[in-house]
């Protein structure tokens, strides 16, 4: 085709665009065009969901419903709501069957476990790793900061194989210890070990994740700062505690609620621990207690109770770190 | 090529605050009236906040009308969409879409509203491209563009259009002082040629006075009047009209009449020969340019000359009131000299006191300033 | 003086050694990720007291053709649906969020505000502790074992909402009124003129999107079937063997996750500039 038909044939397409627009009358309603199918969405899966959760854990679940809610007719048709499923309502049995379940204590401790052997050690090491980028001299702080932030593109399951390859009995770590003439650490089949390995899986992902947002947090303190407490004559030390730590603290909580939420819903790294033979009960994260509950023995009026007080767990941590702050 | 008539027109924002406590309204354009002919410039001119921008961008149908009506060829427009009013306009940052060359910018319009094959609108870009001078740019994204060849590409995107009404909302603002000034005389030249109906907003006065054929000059909403730039010098309808229009500011002073005398501050007193005021406060005003100084004089103390070469401006105190001469660059007191001050009757302003309005406007011959010592 | 810059000294050396090493101890396990992956079953452990053989081997492709020919589970395929699946979700979710935080960023509309304190509500909330609801809505759907399954609950993001309407309200009103004056509709505004000048953000919020689907465990362990796996869920599979075959998961993780750096490596820019905006601005 010559130029001359392609540049007709773009014009008729644009005439007959701008044909359409012409003859479609002016939409007051404009915005809530773009909102909608997000909204659709967001209404149907999250928003719905989340009070049903609260309404499920009030309930048995029997089994999946066939037959509808209701049904009503309009015109000719008839238009029938299907009902979610069948259920029984038990009020707060299942709160007060949480309330005396051992598990759940027992899966909350090793989360809250996890939780503080992974916290500390990731935030010290993600700041740690800034400050030192930080200070201007390192040259290929580009490289640094692309390699360590690199785990967090890890797949969650594939990464706990990588870890459990390394941590099972006769792999690399057990190797590494024999060499060094330690005794090797039974990180697979003991469970307080087994934690300890979950916890420390998670600082190696996240860590870097971490270190980029503490950076670019310490990045924006102006340096007139530092040069002020310079000639009040502190150290470097004091300089960290009275200059650095205080500018970060919106970055910190930030940080602090994040990894929160995110060892509160551990999943994937105790199924795989567990899957390759770790002790359950040491093992068992909350999250991972939930999915039993509610996939494996199908008491989803309990789980969803489970889930419930997880949500509630998780805000109040939320909120008294930001109080602390 | 367009009339346009504006009748009555009012803008109101609804201004409550989050409490519910306040439900005032702010009314940013009050009860507007102007007719403007076929091809007129007129500039809306005014302080921050008088209502300027609001009132073009009515026109532009950016905004809602409260109240009134905007009639283009006496069909009322009020409901038209912007697209729909063939109308263009040129933003005071220019609003030029970075991710598309010059050519693009300045043919979109074009491609979205018209029915142009490809080719002709090309042709069309590129004629008004070697019109603005910028033909040479037209595969560059705005952000190659310094702020002079941004306002072409701004000016280009309109002109393309060839609609009824040009818009301009201080498109001048953003370029240095040299620059605007070049601008300024292309841009009235470009209205001439194309006789395209033009509203040009601006804050600056000395703009408004060199680029109108029509000045509108408003205040907190109100229009307070529309005349030719000469008209809106010599006469002024209020105090305020009189005071924004001329550089330096005219002198304004508080004058206590009786008689025919009037007693002002520091001692100051004027005969009044040709007219009468009542007596009681009235206020006189006297521009820079038609105060000539007397050296025998003792009311003014001189507090600053500045010589700015061809001229000079000579500050100083009747009383506590500070009064600012222009004088020929011949007149040269000293810091702390007295000074009288001589002015003609006919060049004298005078405004009631409490509106404002004015009384008496300038009467005088228009001639050249006579010779000072 | 010179006690200063002998300190100096001391701590940019020890700063350095510091980053050194976590960095080396943070590419061990990769590195023997790979290594593993090429070697048998029974090289990848260590025997009496010896350490596993650290270089490279030559069985790749034979555990990888081992893997290939497990019966119950297609590695090769989940590895299609997860590319797929992560995909189809971030150009839907890329569309909605965009469209949406275009709404909230330029139009002033009734219910604005109660529309935008409910997405700030869904932020605080977690929102894949939903899985038991979602699950039931999904088989009332018919939805159980599709692509859909996965991808609709989450395409309504409202992190992506939030950034999305963060990066259209820098750009400048007069640029749409202009556009509006040249004619152009009001969706035009949003495909022509605005999405164009927002390549970077929507980069951003991409790979921040692909990756938080690629990574996704529970959900797709929930809902989808045979056939249909993820990766994770693939992987999750094969390790429920009784023998597991260790050569054959070093293989699957590898390929899990050594493409997915070499892709971050090349996008992380924009990862990094969507993470920032989040934590930054608050």
């Amino acid at each position: 085709m010559n130029s001359q038909t392609v540049t007709s044939l773009v014009d008729t397409l644009r005439f007959k665009r701008e044909q359409l627009k012409e003859s479609l009358p002016p939409f007051p309603g404009t915005p809530y065009v773009f909102l909608s199918p997000f909204f659709v969405l967001f209404g149907v899966f999250l928003v719905f969901p989340m009070f049903y959760t609260i309404y499920l854990s009030f309930f048995t679940f029997q089994g999946v419903a066939l037959d509808p809610l209701f049904v009503f007719e309009i015109g000719g048709a008839s238009v029938a709501i299907p009902k979610m499923a069948n259920l029984q309502f038990v009020g707060l049995e299942n709160y007060q069957r949480l309330l005396g379940d051992n598990i759940f204590y027992q899966s909350l401790l090793n989360t809250v476990i996890i939780f503080l052997v992974q916290v500390p050690l990731m935030v010290s090491l993600a700041m740690g790793i800034a400050l030192v980028l930080n200070a201007g001299f390192t040259r290929f702080k580009d490289v640094f900061r692309s390699i360590l932030l690199l785990p967090v593109a890890a797949n969650s399951v594939a990464y706990t194989i990588m870890f459990t390859v390394i941590a099972v009995e006769g792999g690399l770590l057990d190797g590494v210890f024999i060499m060094l003439g330690l005794q090797p650490i039974p990180w697979m089949t003991d469970g307080f070990w087994a934690r300890n390995l979950i916890a420390g899986m998670s600082v190696w992902r996240w860590t870097g994740y971490n270190m980029i947002i503490i950076l670019a947090g310490m990045q924006t303190i102006s340096p007139s700062l530092y040069e002020a407490a310079e000639i009040n004559g502190a150290t470097r030390l004091q300089k960290f505690r009275y200059v650095t730590l205080p500018q970060l603290k919106p970055i910190m909580l930030f940080v602090f609620v994040t990894t929160t939420i995110g060892v509160f819903k551990k999943f994937g790294e105790p199924v795989i621990v567990i899957q390759s033979g770790a002790p359950i009960n040491k093992t068992r994260t909350i999250v991972y207690y939930i999915y039993e509950v509610a996939f494996q023995n199908l008491q989803l009026g309990y789980g969803s109770a489970l889930t419930v007080a997880l949500v509630l767990i998780i805000l109040t941590l939320s909120l008294i770190q930001f109080k602390v702050t | 090529m367009t009339e346009i008539t504006i009748d009555g027109l009012t803008k109101a924002y609804d201004a409550s605050n989050d409490d519910g406590n306040e439900n005032g309204e702010i009314i940013a354009v009050d009860d507007i009236d102007i007719e403007i002919e076929d091809g007129e410039f007129i500039v809306l001119v005014g302080p921050s906040g008088c209502g300027k921008s609001t009132t073009l961008r009515c026109i532009a149908g950016l905004e809602d009308v409260t109240e009134g009506e905007i009639r283009f060829d006496d069909e009322v427009v009020n409901e038209d969409r912007p697209r729909d009013r063939d109308v263009a306009m040129v933003f005071q940052n220019y609003a030029l879409y970075p991710h598309m060359t010059v050519e693009e910018n300045i043919g979109f319009g074009l491609k979205l509203s018209s029915t142009l094959p490809s080719d002709e609108i090309a042709e069309r870009v590129r004629n008004v491209a070697e019109m603005m001078g910028i033909d040479d740019l037209l595969n560059k994204k705005p952000a190659e563009l310094s702020g002079g060849q941004q306002q072409r590409v701004a000016l280009g995107r309109s002109i393309v259009r060839e609609p009824g009404i040009f818009l301009m909302d201080e498109p001048l603002s953003n370029l240095d002082a040299k620059l605007r000034a070049t601008m300024r005389t292309e841009l009235q030249e470009l209205q001439n040629d194309l006789d395209t109906t033009t509203i040009y907003v601006t804050h600056d006065q000395t703009e408004a006075m060199a680029m109108g054929d029509r000045i509108a000059v408003l205040d907190g909403g109100v229009l307070q009047q529309i005349d030719p730039p000469e008209e809106l010098y010599r006469n002024p309808e209020n105090e305020f009209v009189a005071n924004f229009i001329g550089s330096p500011s005219i002198n304004l002073f508080d004058m206590d009449a009786e008689g025919d005398t009037l007693s002002g501050p520091g001692g100051f007193s004027y005969e009044l020969d040709d007219h009468s005021v009542d007596d009681g406060p009235v206020r006189l005003g006297i521009r820079p340019e038609d105060i000539t100084v007397d050296p025998d004089g003792n009311n003014l103390q001189i507090s600053v000359v500045e010589k700015m070469g061809n001229e000079n401006f000579i500050y100083g105190r009747l009383g506590t009131k500070e009064v600012v001469i222009r004088a020929d660059a011949s007149v040269r007191p000293e810091v702390g000299d007295t000074i009288g001050l001589q002015f003609d009757e006919s060049a004298v302003y005078l405004f009631d006191s409490a509106t404002g309005e004015s009384i008496k406007t300038k009467t005088d011959e228009i001639a050249a300033p006579p010779s000072q010592f | 003086m010179h006690e200063k810059i002998k300190r100096e000294a001391l701590w940019q050396f020890g700063g350095y050694s510091f980053l050194l090493v976590v960095t080396m101890l943070m590419m061990i396990p990769i590195y023997w990720l790979v290594v593993a992956s090429t070697l048998p079953n029974d090289a990848i452990f260590s025997s009496a007291g010896n350490l596993p053989r650290l270089i490279p081997g030559t069985a790749f492709l034979e555990n990888a053709r081992d893997l290939a020919a497990r019966p119950n589970i297609d590695y090769y395929l989940s590895i299609w649906n997860s590319i797929a699946i992560a995909g189809i979700y971030t150009v839907l979710a890329l569309l909605f969020c965009s469209m949406g935080g275009f709404a909230f960023a330029k139009y002033e509309f009734k219910y604005k505000r109660v529309l935008f304190i409910a997405i700030l509500a869904t932020l605080i909330f977690p929102i894949n502790l939903l899985v038991i609801p979602m699950f039931l809505l999904v088989s009332k759907l018919g939805l159980s074992n599709t692509y859909w399954a996965v991808i609709l609950p989450w395409a309504a993001s409202p992190l992506g909402m939030f950034f999305m309407r963060q990066s259209m309200q820098s750009i400048p009103d007069s640029l749409l009124e202009a556009a509006r004056m040249d004619g152009a509709s009001e969706f035009q505004l949003f495909y022509r003129v605005t999405l164009p000048t927002m390549k970077s953000s929507l980069a951003a919020l991409a790979v921040i999107l692909f990756l938080s689907m690629w990574n996704l465990f529970l959900w797709p362990l929930v809902v989808l079937g045979e056939g249909k796996y993820t990766i994770p869920v693939a992987i999750q599979k094969i390790t429920s063997n009784q023998n597991v075959a260790y050569d054959q998961l070093m293989v699957a993780s590898a390929i899990a996750i050594i493409p997915m750096f070499l892709v971050f490596l090349a996008l992380q820019r924009h990862y990094v500039k969507g993470i920032l905006a989040g934590a930054v601005k608050e």
